[in-house]
Parts: structure tokens; C-alpha cells; sequence
């Protein structure tokens, strides 16, 4: 209709200037239009006439109007444009022949509804005035004879759109290209397809019309579009995993979801797919098991009409190493709290705790040590003996034992190190302890009152705050509600100490009630690389004592909390890839952080990585410092084989070995193509909009052959389109002297 | 120069010395003075409820028989539990309150106190649901010191309550590299710690109980959860730290072995 009206499509005026053809000066019109309004002006006061004066009025306007219109009219108007010439350009057209094009409904494949419209309504009207490029495309693209079914490329195994058309584009640099034609479900998988990639895209000037295939939403299909969990574990803890589910928000719907390594099941439980929230958030707890490498699926229960099921599982792998983690625990007074947090974690493999217990005045009683040496002469003075532990707990200890040099190694410790530092409460702890004025006032994520009374020896029931409510640290149950009655249930701690404001990045996990008044008790906050805690009682061991002796609620929220102090705690080298699993993508990206015992980065370390695939030889590889940040090491490798790799990085100086880490990632073809099925009509039409084309459906492409001509890439003409005969003006002038008619007749004059 | 009256009254009364103390020591020992304190449940004064150890009495019940009499579990009250919690609070950085409370064997406040004393065990009668209750008590993580108590007479006793407590467990004999022993004080000499009857007697053993015996149940994870000192008795060694007679030598191993108990129970 728009064509019709006026003559060309909307493009054409997006895209073109407006100017008079007649080459006569604009002011003349204007004067001219000026004139005749006047004269018109002047007959309707001076004439006589029947009519009165509002209907006077309207016939003046009316006139005035169509006057000024033909004026406008005999002034030639028409549009200035840049066009491609005839039979000089090329249009590629990429046809997406990744799997996820296969899918369909009524038997008809997208792949199939795209090549029916382009062999019937666009290619007709382009070939005859442009030459078509033909390519067929997933993750690169490839030429194509035809785009006969059986002249396609076989379905491919992901689609990086972005990437295609980028390579088309850089491939015809010596073809006046004076368009691309994209015709997909818009189903990108790369990851790779963001601003900078589009800037690229759009360095070419060449525009990318698109034309989407495939339903914008699947009816009856559920996702799981993201796994988000941890790459490492301590061996025997529970890990907690996020699962992103996606759904047709249509109905509500109820499924399970579940946690495998091989055949044994770790973890499932029911989940509730509700109507008004089509991405829904579950988290799901399992054991991490013993030490090793967990090749673990997550999947979600098919519903019953599902159509594509091979969005309903992820693979994920869980490295869980031998290293046992080491906590150094300096309590300053023999007590209940020391003796059932050694106890709780007396068997756990994956943390070993490292006590220093002062006894009496000058007498230190050591526990867990690995030597008759270690902690001989007390707390560690020297920094690379003190970072040697994993995490610090400091009980009931007055801050002046600790020597300032020593107290400025603990905020080191967490700041540099990126340990975890954890103070207790205690008659001789926190602001009670006048750790308020010492060098880790900063670190600690609340404020300690500075008095001693701030501990209070009376019984008090703790709560479960919201944040408490998501922690690891607080799961005593995978249920919520459960949890939560677990909680409500337990005895009352023994004592608590009063802490003053929070800082603004502390996070409450626990509170108690105390005179009609909620105290924090366990408070946390990231510092530096690490990460320091407050808990603020020294009386969980009433959890044990008034529990039965096979509860375990208190063995259970200590090795939580312990390991929580551990999980992430870094090494002298850290070891990371840009992901843990890749899907159809096999660019691997590694990046290693090198320190010294006492933790200062090292720019000049040499570091080297094994990679082993699953099956096949190992290849090793330099990492390089990467660009404007010290002791940072990267490198990438092509894992073109599936399966499990294991990747060890050492780093050296010409002199010592400074440490070395391990991660294993999984890469697996075949997946990419079942997540995201819909059609993502957004990234198409953006895709259009920010190269000048347009996002086009399958079933509105009459238009496009004319609109392809319209680009100033290529060969191109400047072509002038008049305008003046547009049937929109001719319209408007019958409109115009047929509104004065009716407003005569109304009058009663005609 | 006295007189022959005054030597005949000071001769008198060196007799009367002689035969009354010992005398009255003796009743005090079988039960029939019941200590400088009397019935501790008629005591009014609690020790402070704000130090994180409290000294445990167990109120146990006693069964009739030879030498038996209810209320054995009061020896010693209340001096021994004052005169050692202060050698605590002075050798130790623990955080210790004056005095003792003590609890009987089902109540329930008995949890909130991890740390229990038995005394005159060879005397004690714990019937099943007392064995259960002490049962369940040392599994949470309880420590059970036992004292006082002599010969096979009275192991034979001890032995069958303390089976419906652990029927399966066994009784062993402390090592000497056991932790328990060398928590703040190195005590590898094993003396036997005499009672008060030492002073008259000259004997530091009572009944058949010729030979001390540090003895011990532990817990599946190898820790110790009942300290058992046979032939001994500690109670009476801190009861008289303050009495001249008493060897002095005895009541600072006495503390010593009782301060490396309340430590081993505080980290273990």
C-alpha cells in the first residue's frame, strides 16, 4: 500500500534527499503560496457570498491549501538516492543451514520454508538485475551451486551468524557487493556476536537485509538454558548449582530436575514451571564426591509434548582435587566452640584444620600440625608462612597479642593473598578484643563495638535472613522450607557478641533476636582478592550438645562454613579458562595468574601448559604476560576433539618453580544448535537496522527486491525519483476541492 | 616449767588429738560428715553463670550394700570444687567460674555443661534410663571424669552401670602417649593419688586397690569420652589443698591431672 501511495518503498525515503526537480528557488514558492493565499484572502472578504463566517473560513483554508499544493506540485518535488545499477553488483545471499534450521512444524522444515521463498518470491526479482551469491552457512559459510535441497551443505552443528556474514563480506571485497540477503532463525551460538563484531560488520557500508524462519515461540518446550556452578570443589562438600529454565510461559507445568555423574544419580528433585514466569531460577544441591573429575549432566524432565529434547541437559565437569585445604585456627582460651568445630571437621578430606589454642599465659597447645615443627614458635611472623594457609580463624584473642607486623600480614593475607579471614566472638574477641583499632579495621566487613560487654554470655535464638535463606553456608536441607524449619528448630547458642554498623558491601547470612532487636552474626564481605567474615558467637556448640547425638545440623553448617572459607581460596598460580564447557565452539581460551610465596605478582615468569585431550597426545604450550596486567599469563588452543581435557599450567623463574595448577574442561559437539530453537527475530532485525537493511518476515517479501536496489555499497547511480506524481498528492488535491464541495453543500449553496 | 595438772590436761588432749581427728576424718571419708559443706542441695550460692566452664557434679543415685549409703556422690563438696577451679583459673587461660553446680543424672540442663565429675563411682547405681541419658550425653561430645573410687569390690560396681551405659565398649588402660596426658602438663609418672585416709593409714591404696589405674572408654573417632581414675582419688586432693597434713606434691599432681582432663575435654 505504502508503494502504491507513494510510489516507492519507505527505504527510498529513508534513505534518499528531498529537493525540486524544477531548479527554481524555493523563496519563489514560498512567495508565490503567499500570494495566492492572500488573493484568495481578499475575494472571500470582498465577494458576496451566502455563506457565514465559520464555513467562509473553512472554504478559504481549503483553497489556500490546494493552491499551495499544486504550487508545490508545478515545483517539480523528487528524491535524490544512491542506487545500485543494473546487472554491476552482486547480492550474497547466506541461507543458515545449521541444524536448528531443521526444525519445523507440519512437516515443513525452516530450511524448507526458506528455500520455497527464496526460489519463488525473492530470487526471481533479483536475478535478473543482480547476480546472487549463493552461500550456505553455520558456522562458516560455504559457496553454493543452487539452492536446491540437494545442492545445500549438510546441516551444521552450530551457527555463528555474525561471523558468516563478516567472512562473506571479507571474501567480496573485490565484488561490487551491494547487498546481503541473511535469511535465518536468527539461532546464534558462537558467543561470539557482540558490539565489536557488529562494528565490523558495519565498517562495510553494505546492508544486511534479514529474513527470519522458524516460530517465535515453541508451545510445549522446556530449556535448560543455563548451568551456573562452580569449576572446582572441595572433595565430599555439597555444591550448589543454578539451573536457568526456559519455558513457553503458556500453562503451568511440572517436571524434575536432576544431577548425574555417569549413571548414578547425585541430586533430583521436583520444580514447578509456573505461567507468568517463562525463565525460571532453581538451584539444586549435590555431593561433590571424593577427589577427582566430575563428568556431570544436568537435565531437566522432558514434558510430555515436548517436540525438541535436546535442550533439556547440559554437561558440565567438576574438578574435584586430592589438595587437602588448609585453615589455621588461633583461639585464645580453651572452649566448648574450639572443641566441636574440630570435631565437626575431623574426618572431613577436604579441609584440615590447623589450631593454635593458648592454653594458659604463655602455653600453646597445637592440633592438626604436619610437623612437630610447624607453629613451634607461635603465630607466624613471617607473611609466606602465614599465606601458606588456605583461610585464617582468629577466636576469642585480644588484638594486641598480635604484633603489628603481624596484624598487617592477616590483612594481607586477605587483600593480597586472597584468602579468607574469619573472626570469632569471644570475652577476649572483637570490639571486646580492641580489634576496632587495629591494622584490619578495613578488612572486617562490620564495625566492632568498642566495649567489653559487647559479649554477652545469655542464650539467643538465631535467624536465617534472606540471603542466608540462598547460601551454601545455611543449607541444611536442599528444600527451602525444610531449611528453614531446621533452623527454627535448633537450640539456642550459648552467647553472642554485639557488632556495630555493617559496611555497605557486608552481607548478613544469620541474625539473632535479642531484646526485641535482629544483630547480625554471621556477616561477610569480599576484600581485595579475598574475603573476610564475622561470626559473632562462640556458642554454636549447644547445637550439638542439645541436639541427639546422629543430628548433624551442627557438624553439617560448620564443614559449610569451613569450606566456604576454602572453595575459592587461589594458589601461587591460577589456572582459568574463559568457560568449563564448550558446545560446538573449540576455541579455547586460557589464562594464568602467577605470585610468589609471599604473593607479588611476577612479570617474568616462564609458564608453560599441558594440555591433554581425553584421547590423543598431550601438546604443550607457552602462555605469554598478556597486555597491561602483570603477571598474567594467556594463550588459546583449538580443542577439536570431544571429550573431557585436562590442562595443567607451571610456572618457573630461572631459579625456582613457583607453583602450578590443573583445570579440566569438556568440549562436545552436536548440542549448540537445540538451545535457544525459537526464532530470534531481535538479533535479526537489529542486525538490519544497525547496517542500513531491513529485517524482513517470511511472509511480506514482495518488497524486498525493489528495496535491495537502494544502497549506496557497490556500483551505484545517483538516481533522481520524482515525486510530484506520487497518487498521494493526487489524492490529497481531489480530497481537498471534494472537503470544499461538501462544505458548500452543508451551507446549502450547492 | 608447766605444771603436773597443765602436762596431765596437754597429755590428754595429744590423746584425744590423736584419736579424735583421725576418727572424724574417718567418718567424714565413709560418708557420715558429708564435708566442711553439708548437702549441696541446701547451698545458695551459684557460681557465675557468664565463664564458659563450669565445674560438674554428678548427682547420681546409690544403691545398699557394703559400705554403701546414698548421697556419695556429695564427697568432697564443696571445697573440692573450689579449691581446684581456682587452681584453674590461675594455671590456665580458661575461663573458669568459682565453685561447681552439679546435676542430677536426667536432668536436662545436663547438656549445656559438656564437662561432668563422678565421684565414689564404686558406690553409684544408674538405672537404664540414667545409662541412656549418660549414653546419649557422651555422644553429643560429654566428657565424664570418674574419681575415687578402690579395689575389685568396688570396679565390680563401677563396671555395672557403666556396662548399661556402653554395653559394647571396652574399658582400657590410658596410654601413655595418649593426648590426655599431655595436654598442658607432660604427666608421664603415673603416682597414686592417695585419699585423705593416707594420713592415718601411712597406705596410699584403700581396699585391694594396690595399684592406681588411668582408664578410658573412647568414642568411635578414638577420642576419649570417660576418664576413669582407679585406685585413686583426686577429690580428696584438692578437698585438702589447703590442709597441711596433706602432701603437697600430691595436690599439685592432683590439679595437674585434672586441668590436663578439662583441657582434653575442651579440644577433643
Amino acid at each position: 500500500m505504502f508503494e502504491f501511495l507513494f510510489k516507492y518503498p519507505l527505504a527510498a525515503f529513508r534513505k534518499g534527499e528531498f529537493l525540486f526537480a524544477s531548479g527554481w528557488p524555493v523563496w519563489l514558492l514560498a512567495a508565490l503560496a503567499t500570494l495566492a493565499c492572500a488573493a484568495l484572502l481578499w475575494r472571500a472578504r470582498t465577494a458576496p457570498s451566502r455563506l457565514g463566517p465559520r464555513a467562509l473560513a473553512a472554504v478559504w483554508a481549503l483553497q489556500a491549501a490546494a493552491a499551495c499544493l499544486v504550487l508545490f506540485m508545478v515545483w517539480q518535488p523528487a528524491l535524490a538516492i544512491q542506487s545500485l545499477k543494473s546487472r554491476q553488483n552482486a547480492v550474497a545471499v547466506l541461507l543458515d543451514t545449521s541444524r536448528s534450521m531443521s526444525f519445523g512444524v507440519d512437516g515443513e522444515s525452516r530450511l524448507q520454508q526458506a528455500v520455497t521463498a527464496l526460489s519463488e518470491r525473492v530470487l526471481p526479482g533479483i536475478e535478473g538485475k543482480f547476480r546472487p551469491l549463493l552461500y550456505g552457512f553455520g558456522g562458516t559459510p560455504q559457496r553454493m551451486a543452487s539452492i536446491a535441497l540437494e545442492d545445500l551443505p549438510p546441516p551444521a552443528p552450530s551457527s555463528g551468524i555474525g561471523e558468516s556474514v563478516l567472512s562473506v563480506l571479507r571474501e567480496s571485497t573485490a565484488v561490487p557487493l551491494g547487498a546481503v540477503l541473511l535469511v535465518s532463525d536468527g539461532s546464534d551460538n558462537s558467543g561470539r556476536f557482540g558490539r565489536d563484531l557488529m562494528a565490523e560488520i558495519r565498517k562495510y557500508n553494505v546492508p544486511v537485509h534479514t529474513i527470519g524462519v522458524g516460530r517465535e515461540r515453541i508451545p510445549g518446550d522446556v530449556e535448560l538454558a543455563e548451568v551456573t556452578v562452580a569449576a572446582r570443589a572441595l572433595p565430599r562438600s555439597r555444591v550448589s548449582a543454578q539451573l536457568t529454565l526456559r519455558h513457553d510461559g503458556q500453562r503451568d507445568r511440572v517436571t524434575r530436575v536432576t544431577v548425574r555423574d555417569g549413571s548414578s544419580v547425585l541430586s533430583s528433585q521436583p520444580v514447578t514451571l509456573r505461567a507468568d514466569e517463562p525463565v525460571r531460577r532453581e538451584w539444586i544441591d549435590f555431593g561433590a564426591g571424593e577427589s577427582g573429575v566430575r563428568d556431570l549432566v544436568f537435565s531437566v524432565e522432558p514434558l510430555a509434548e515436548e517436540e525438541i529434547s535436546g535442550n533439556n541437559a547440559r554437561r558440565h565437569v567438576l574438578d574435584v582435587p586430592r589438595r587437602r585445604r588448609r585453615i589455621l585456627y588461633a583461639e585464645g582460651e580453651p572452649r566448648w566452640q574450639y572443641k566441636f568445630m574440630r570435631r565437626a571437621v575431623h574426618k572431613d578430606a577436604s579441609v584440615q584444620l590447623v589450631t593454635m589454642l593458648r592454653t594458659s599465659t604463655n602455653k600453646f597447645y597445637r592440633q592438626g600440625v604436619d610437623t612437630p615443627e610447624e607453629l613451634e614458635d607461635g603465630f607466624p611472623d613471617d607473611p609466606e608462612a602465614l599465606f601458606a594457609y588456605d583461610a585464617l580463624i582468629i577466636g576469642s584473642f585480644e588484638a594486641a597479642f598480635f604484633t603489628p607486623k603481624q596484624q598487617v600480614a592477616i590483612r594481607d593475607f586477605v587483600s593480597r593473598r586472597g584468602g579468607s579471614l574469619m573472626m570469632l566472638a569471644g570475652p577476649n574477641g572483637l570490639g571486646a578484643g580492641g580489634w576496632q583499632n587495629s591494622e584490619l579495621v578495613d578488612a572486617l566487613p562490620a564495625a566492632l563495638e568498642p566495649d567489653e560487654s559487647s559479649f554477652r554470655r545469655e542464650k539467643v535464638k538465631v535467624e536465617l535472613t534472606r540471603q542466608g535463606r540462598d547460601s551454601l553456608i545455611c543449607r541444611l536441607d536442599p528444600d527451602p522450607e525444610r531449611n528453614a524449619s531446621l533452623w527454627q528448630e535448633l537450640p539456642e547458642l550459648a552467647d553472642f557478641q554485639r557488632l556495630g554498623p555493617l559496611k555497605p558491601a557486608a552481607v548478613t547470612l544469620l541474625a539473632v533476636r535479642y531484646d526485641r532487636e535482629s544483630l547480625p552474626l554471621l556477616v561477610r564481605q569480599n576484600y581485595g582478592r579475598g574475603r573476610s567474615s564475622i561470626f559473632a558467637t562462640g556458642g554454636t556448640w549447644r547445637w550439638r550438645m542439645g541436639l541427639p547425638s546422629d543430628d548433624e545440623r551442627h557438624d553439617i553448617f560448620w564443614r559449610q562454613v569451613l569450606r566456604s572459607l576454602v572453595a575459592d581460596t587461589p594458589g601461587t598460580v591460577r589456572l582459568t579458562s574463559d568457560r568449563t564447557n564448550y558446545a560446538d565452539e573449540s576455541r579455547v581460551r586460557l589464562r594464568a595468574e602467577v605470585r610468589t610465596k609471599a604473593y607479588e605478582r611476577v612479570g617474568s615468569a616462564r609458564v608453560t601448559a599441558v594440555v591433554t585431550p581425553e584421547e590423543g597426545s598431550p601438546q604443550t604450550l607457552d602462555l605469554r604476560p598478556a597486555a597491561g596486567e602483570l603477571g598474567v599469563y594467556e594463550t588459546e588452543f583449538d580443542a577439536s576433539a570431544f571429550g573431557v581435557y585436562r590442562v595443567e599450567a607451571t610456572a618457573r623463574t630461572e631459579q625456582d618453580r613457583l607453583g602450578a595448577d590443573t583445570l579440566h574442561l569438556r568440549r562436545e559437539g552436536g548440542v549448540a544448535e537445540y538451545f535457544r530453537p525459537e526464532r530470534n527475530a531481535g538479533l535479526l532485525a537489529r542486525l538490519a537496522a544497525e547496517t542500513g537493511g531491513r529485517y524482513w518476515e517470511l511472509d511480506e517479501l514482495d518488497g524486498l527486491p525493489g528495496e535491495i536496489r537502494f544502497s549506496e555499497a557497490g556500483i551505484t547511480a545517483r538516481e533522481l525519483l520524482d515525486l510530484w506524481d506520487m497518487p498521494a498528492l493526487f489524492l490529497l488535491l481531489i480530497g481537498l476541492r471534494a472537503a470544499e464541495w461538501l462544505v458548500r453543500r452543508k451551507a446549502g449553496i450547492v | 616449767m608447766y605444771s603436773l595438772k597443765v602436762r596431765r590436761l596437754a597429755a590428754l588432749g595429744a590423746a584425744l588429738t590423736l584419736v579424735v581427728a583421725p576418727a572424724s576424718q574417718a567418718l567424714q571419708f565413709w560418708g557420715w560428715g558429708g564435708g566442711r559443706g553439708g548437702d549441696p542441695r541446701a547451698w545458695d550460692f551459684d557460681p557465675d553463670p557468664r565463664a564458659e566452664f563450669q565445674f560438674v557434679r554428678y548427682a547420681y543415685g546409690s544403691s545398699e550394700g557394703r559400705g554403701r549409703r546414698r548421697g556419695s556422690w556429695q564427697t568432697d563438696w564443696p571445697d573440692a570444687e573450689y579449691h581446684l577451679t581456682n587452681g584453674i583459673s590461675r594455671l590456665t587461660a580458661i575461663d573458669t567460674a568459682y565453685g561447681g553446680k552439679f546435676f542430677e543424672p536426667l536432668n536436662e540442663e545436663l547438656f549445656d555443661y559438656p564437662w561432668v565429675y563422678a565421684v565414689e563411682v564404686g558406690r553409684w547405681h544408674l538405672s537404664e534410663v540414667e545409662a541412656e541419658h549418660l549414653r546419649e550425653y557422651l555422644l553429643r561430645g560429654g566428657f565424664l571424669m570418674v574419681d575415687d573410687f578402690h579395689g575389685s569390690y568396688e570396679w565390680a560396681s563401677f563396671l555395672a552401670s557403666m556396662q548399661r551405659v556402653f554395653p559394647d565398649r571396652k574399658i582400657v588402660e590410658i596410654p601413655e602417649n595418649d593426648p590426655l596426658l599431655h595436654t598442658l602438663y607432660d604427666l608421664d609418672q603415673r603416682t597414686q593419688i592417695p585419699g585423705i585416709q593416707y594420713l592415718w593409714s601411712g597406705q596410699p591404696y584403700e581396699d585391694d586397690g594396690y595399684t592406681p589405674h588411668w582408664r578410658g572408654i573412647y568414642d568411635d573417632e578414638d577420642r576419649l569420652m570417660v576418664a576413669i581414675n582407679f585406685n585413686m582419688d583426686l577429690g580428696d586432693a584438692w578437698e585438702h589443698a589447703d590442709l597441711p597434713e596433706y602432701p603437697e606434691n600430691m595436690t599439685a599432681l592432683a590439679y595437674r591431672f585434672a586441668i590436663n582432663y578439662v583441657i582434653y575435654a575442651m579440644t577433643h
